[in-house]
């Protein structure tokens, strides 16, 4: 039987004043399984953790509860200290008797009780407490980047270091949809120049392997331990090791054939922002091939299709108009918008100087694009002014960002989930942008949401800061001891823990039919042990004896 | 007949948002019934039903799980899972003409230590009023 | 020959962007210094209830990150810390810092709370937007990491003569000492990260808004600090005079005018504040008075649509004038509409989106990083390298740049850990 070793701490008169400590003493001794029974005035000090790790090795006490404050506050504190003593830090238990029982009961005798009973539940959980240990795997701290578009080259370059190998998996040939642009936010400056000069920079990097004209087939492993295939044009087979995974296809703009009022695809003259920008010629002219005498630009198509605004487009707008005025000073453009979004500190002053160039605005509720004698006109319903026409030559629709068209293969492929929207799913809006769940998988760019190339460079270097945190050449990945276990005589293979788990931490063993934890990924909840049929799964340090010796103490 | 009836009340509470909750309540001085008995678990998705029915079968007068709101659990989805497995349980328990009304579900995140105060408060009211349970309680072998 | 760059990276700032920079670094392995100017840290974000777009409890999500900080062996948080002389360059950084006196021992103190009660000074509570009184002796809030209070020594009676020891004679931990003086501390690094945020411009300024603190138009931190679980009211919306609103108008853009900038996160947090209303409040009339709608971000347009279904008044302005009426309800709002017609309404409770502006004293940390600011004052960065200032080995990151969302925030916390680690190897 484990010498078990108590110590109530009286946290100067926060617990003293209000718990009888001796009466718990005395109450304790009487039990035998407790090898020994002591007050500290203040465990947590300097002072007292020294007196506690002297008081283990002393007494050659194996498990340890200590009755103080939350464990939210010195747990970690004291594991420390039985680590220093000698013992694993795992066979400790904390009871709370100051936030959760003295602090909140001002009867004495009501706290006293309450006390004993919490203690008396903890010496009979610790009883069960299992020696833990955090493991450690090494780990690879190469880098797969699937995506030669812009965010894809820029984490390449972010990550590529010495020790650290670098794959930019590309479909076609590299670039993505810069290279359909001419000009770039946020200052208008050469879309070719930059883009080239990205290029440039990650050719001439030896850290860096390219394999363009090349697919992605599958992808095995977890985080810091992933294998890819991929095969080539000429079905050349190659296979890339990596510790992480990221996903940085470029997005796509939304193409309005369905919204009838826009007269996309029916009638002449009518392009997405895209496509405008694409066209080659530098001059400012119609399908027919006449010059362009004038320009609208509707914002905020397909908006409501989307259900969400794509950030980019109202400047994006402003962007397009300059660019064609600055190339055909005599077009004159007009703008049609709902709202201004500019979420730049930059954009007001954009806005102003785009209007400077004489460049309109008009904003509108409803809006009908029509064929009138081989123009287009539009017609608005604006707010003050109902039923404005305006007869134009061209019309470019600023439609909004959608998802990569093969987004929802990747993330089948990877194990991400899709978001409402089609992007990939981050693993927290807030806190995890550019992580998802399946853990090692990292997305940016148009897998992670609409943006326009400022975004897509911020979200490739949070990515390299992600990656180059994480898997540091030459050290061990840190694993959570706290994991999900699985007993393979009583599991029956069902998978109901498979479905459960939010972090993709539990396979099914195809051969042997039964469940395997992969304890990089998994991250502690306990939601497999419950949904268990078998009682074959179980979570350390929360398991079900664990729990339930304090359940029954509390209940005797 | 005097009513000292002192209920025994369980409470698992999850690590990141109710067992904070419950500790900032104590931070605050906000009264908490001496009654209750908390037990902490990573996340309330830990909280097996067979521990809810275990706890009521060996007498427990009230049993209440609390974990983070909707959308804030620190495992992206575990309290969907309780919240379904406290809807089955409720379920059964009806089914067996047992007592689901000493059973209780409460999401309570960590800033709301006066509402942990107050929860647990209200369930101890409540469990009061219902009375002892009675159950034919299984005795302990040892 | 280059000399081997110095590892360890200064961060300054302990709000969101420096929690989470800190962090990454301090898994990489590296030492930080986390210097934070208040007694607390966690910056801004911890000011609200809950946060856009999913109304997640911001504490719930910053505390296990405090916790992390607080007990990781890499960072050393300096609070009542500021940077006051740095010398060097990327590589090899000498930063002397300033470390204000707490007056009480983090070690010793177990934050039980047993010296607020008999100190005799009560003075504004600035956390909480002056709408609730603190002792000289205080914590910022409940819950305020680290847990232990600091003595306002301008405030405190023994800085006016007199020898009050109420606070120290109350402490059972031997934690307090007023002998305390201030200390300096000299680090060498090899990286700074610059995280300091934001405050919320100073609308005083401009009459037109009706901002007095006396009636009731609110700013939006004080807003925040009315619904706040662990503020000045427990989290109940309430009017100056303790009354339940019926009314409320949440007024967008102010400064917006005179500052040429959009503030990026207001419309969505105004949006949040019609959520909080409409949840709290029976029968409340929300008002929202906007010239732009400003929510881009894959959750805003649905979290905006599902308020706004609630019963949102939009009202689109191209002007307006706040004033306290005399009378009941006591908040007239005068404007003129997108038809230019000029109306006029009367609401119990107004509230202001202020314009964001970089934190206090933030030409005097550029002057002494030797850093450019832009025309706004708010630190320059390159545009395609978003968290690079204008010398290498120095980056600035969340809203000490610009004003922007939580998200991003985080993204450019990411960036700069990766680029401090990699602009330290070797």
């Amino acid at each position: 039987m484990s010498k078990i070793g108590l110590y109530l701490c009286k946290c100067g008169p926060n617990i003293a004043e209000v718990i009888d400590l001796d009466s718990i003493v005395q109450s304790i001794s009487q039990d035998k399984t407790v090898a020994g029974v002591q007050i500290h005035n203040l465990l947590c000090s300097e002072d007292g953790k020294k007196f506690l790790a002297e008081s283990i090795k002393k007494n050659e006490f194996e498990r340890i509860v200590i009755a103080a404050c939350s464990p939210k506050q010195h747990e970690a504190t004291f594991m420390q200290v039985l680590s220093s003593a000698g013992l694993n830090p795992y066979m400790m238990q904390l009871v709370n008797i100051r936030e959760q029982c003295a602090w909140v009961t001002p009867d004495k005798n009501a706290a006293t009780a309450k006390a004993l009973t919490c203690i008396r539940a903890a010496i009979n959980r610790v009883k069960y407490h299992a020696l833990l240990e955090k493991k450690e795997i090494e780990c690879d701290p190469g880098v797969i980047i699937i995506g030669g578009s812009i965010t894809g080259l820029e984490t390449a370059l972010r990550t590529a270091q010495h020790d650290r190998k670098v794959y930019l998996v590309e479909e076609t040939t590299l670039g993505g949809r810069i290279k359909n642009m001419r000009v770039l936010l946020p200052l208008m400056a050469s879309a070719r120049e930059i883009l080239q000069a990205k290029i440039d920079a990650v050719r001439n990097n030896k850290h860096i392997e390219i394999l363009e004209n090349c697919t992605i087939d599958d992808i095995l492993g977890f985080f810091g331990n992933f294998v890819a295939h991929v095969h080539a044009q000429d079905k050349k087979e190659h296979e890339l090791k990596a510790g992480a995974v990221v996903l940085a296809l470029d997005a796509q703009q939304f193409t309005p054939t369905g919204l009838s009022s826009f007269g996309y695809g029916q009638i002449e003259n009518v392009f997405t922002a895209a496509e405008f920008e694409a066209l080659s010629s530098d001059k400012v002219v119609t399908k027919s091939g006449k010059p362009a005498d004038s320009v609208a630009i509707i914002h905020c198509v397909g908006r409501k299709q989307l259900g969400y605004c794509s950030k980019i487009c109202c400047a994006n707008s402003m962007k397009i108009a300059r660019d064609i005025v600055s190339r055909s000073s005599g077009t004159k453009v007009i703008q049609f918008y709902k709202d201004l979004c500019l979420p730049d500190k930059s954009y007001d002053r954009f806005y102003e100087e785009t209007q400077s160039k004489g460049i309109q605005f008009i904003r509108y509720n409803e809006i009908e694009i029509e064929q009138k004698d081989g123009h287009v006109a539009v017609k608005v319903n604006s707010p003050g002014d109902e039923g404005i026409k305006i007869t134009v030559d061209m019309i470019i629709l600023s439609t909004g960002i959608t998802p990569p068209s093969r987004a929802a293969e990747f993330a089948r492929m990877f194990n991400v989930p899709i978001d409402e929207y089609g992007f990939l799913k981050q693993e927290h809006t807030i806190l995890e942008p550019v992580s998802t769940i399946t853990e090692g998988v990292f997305i940016c760019g148009g897998m992670y949401g609409p943006g326009d190339i400022t975004d897509s460079l911020a979200q490739a270097g949070a990515v390299a800061g992600k990656i180059l945190s994480s898997l540091v050449p030459g050290k061990l990945l840190e694993l959570e001891a706290k994991t999900s276990t699985v007993s393979e005589t009583m599991c029956m293979g069902c998978g109901a823990c498979v479905d459960i788990c939010a972090y993709g931490a539990v396979k099914l063993d195809q051969n042997k039919n039964i469940s395997v934890v992969n304890e990089v990924l998994c991250r502690g909840c306990g939601n497999c042990a419950s949904v268990c049929p078998s009682g074959a799964a179980g979570h350390r340090h929360f398991t079900t004896r664990q729990i339930a010796q304090e359940m029954i103490q509390i209940l005797k | 007949m005097t009513d000292t009836f002192e209920p025994t009340i369980i409470g698992f509470l999850c690590n990141w948002c109710s067992y904070a909750a419950a500790d900032l309540a104590g931070n605050n001085k906000f009264d908490v019934p001496a009654t209750l008995q908390t037990i902490r678990v990573m996340c309330s998705s830990r909280v097996d039903p067979v521990f809810l029915l275990s706890a009521y079968l060996h007498g427990a007068d009230g049993i209440l799980i609390a974990g983070c709101h909707p959308g804030d659990c620190h495992y992206q989805t575990g309290n969907y899972y309780t919240r379904r497995r406290f809807a089955l349980l409720h379920k059964i328990l009806e089914t067996f003409d047992l007592d689901p009304q000493r059973f209780r579900l409460s999401w309570i995140s960590a800033s709301e230590g006066q509402r942990f105060s107050q929860v647990t408060k209200d369930f101890a009211e409540h469990i009061k009023k219902l009375g002892p349970n009675s159950v034919n309680k299984k005795p302990f072998t040892e | 020959m280059t000399t081997e760059k110095n590892k360890k990276i200064l961060v300054i700032g302990a709000g969101l962007a420096g929690i989470e920079a800190s962090l990454l670094l301090a898994k990489a392995g590296r030492q930080v210094y986390l210097v934070e100017k208040e007694s607390y840290f966690g910056g801004a974000a911890i000011k609200s209830e809950e946060v856009t777009p999913n109304m997640e409890c911001a504490t719930c999500m910053l505390a296990p990150k405090q916790s992390d900080i607080l007990e990781n062996k890499n960072i050393k948080l300096l609070t009542l810390s500021e940077v006051i002389d740095v010398n060097g360059e990327a590589g090899d950084f000498t930063v002397r810092i300033k470390k204000r006196a707490r007056y009480v021992s983090i070690e010793n103190c177990i934050g039980c709370g047993a010296c607020f009660e008999p100190c005799p000074v009560s003075t504004p509570n600035e956390f909480e937007e002056e709408l609730s009184k603190r002792k000289a002796i205080y914590v910022a809030c409940a819950g305020a990491l680290p847990n232990a209070p600091v003595i306002d020594m301008e405030n405190c009676l023994r800085s006016k003569g007199e020898d009050c020891k109420l606070c120290k004679e109350a402490c059972m931990f031997d934690a307090i000492s007023y002998e305390d003086k201030d200390e300096e501390m000299t680090v060498n690094v090899g990286a700074v990260i610059i995280a300091t945020g934001y405050k919320l411009g100073d609308i005083g300024q401009f009459p037109q808004y009706g901002y007095d603190k006396k009636s009731n138009i609110y700013s939006a931190f004080e807003f925040e600090r009315l619904r706040a679980s662990n503020g000045p009211t427990s989290g109940t919306i309430q009017m100056r005079d303790g009354q339940k609103p019926k009314s409320i108008g949440l007024v967008h853009c102010v400064g917006r005018d005179e500052k040429k900038y959009c503030s990026q996160v207001c419309c969505m947090y105004l949006t949040k504040f019609a959520h909080y209303a409409f949840e709290q409040l029976e029968n409340i009339k929300v008002y929202q008075f906007y010239r732009e709608l400003t929510i881009p971000g894959k959750g805003s347009q649905k979290f905006s649509h599902e308020v706004k279904a609630k019963g949102v008044e939009m009202l689109r302005i191209k002007s307006l004038v706040i004033s306290p009426n005399g009378s009941d309800p006591p908040v007239k709002i005068e404007y003129q509409n997108e038809k230019s017609e000029k109306k006029a309404i009367d609401l119990d409770m107004v509230i202001l989106a202020p314009f964001i502006e970089p934190y206090p004293d933030t030409d005097r940390l550029a002057r002494l990083l030797q850093i450019e600011l832009d025309d706004f004052g708010f630190i320059k960065t390159a545009p395609y390298d978003s968290v690079a200032t204008s010398r290498p080995g120095i980056f600035a990151i969340g809203c000490i740049q610009s004003p922007m969302s939580m998200s991003d925030t985080t993204i450019q916390a990411h960036i700069a850990a990766g680029q401090a680690l990699a602009s330290t190897e070797g």
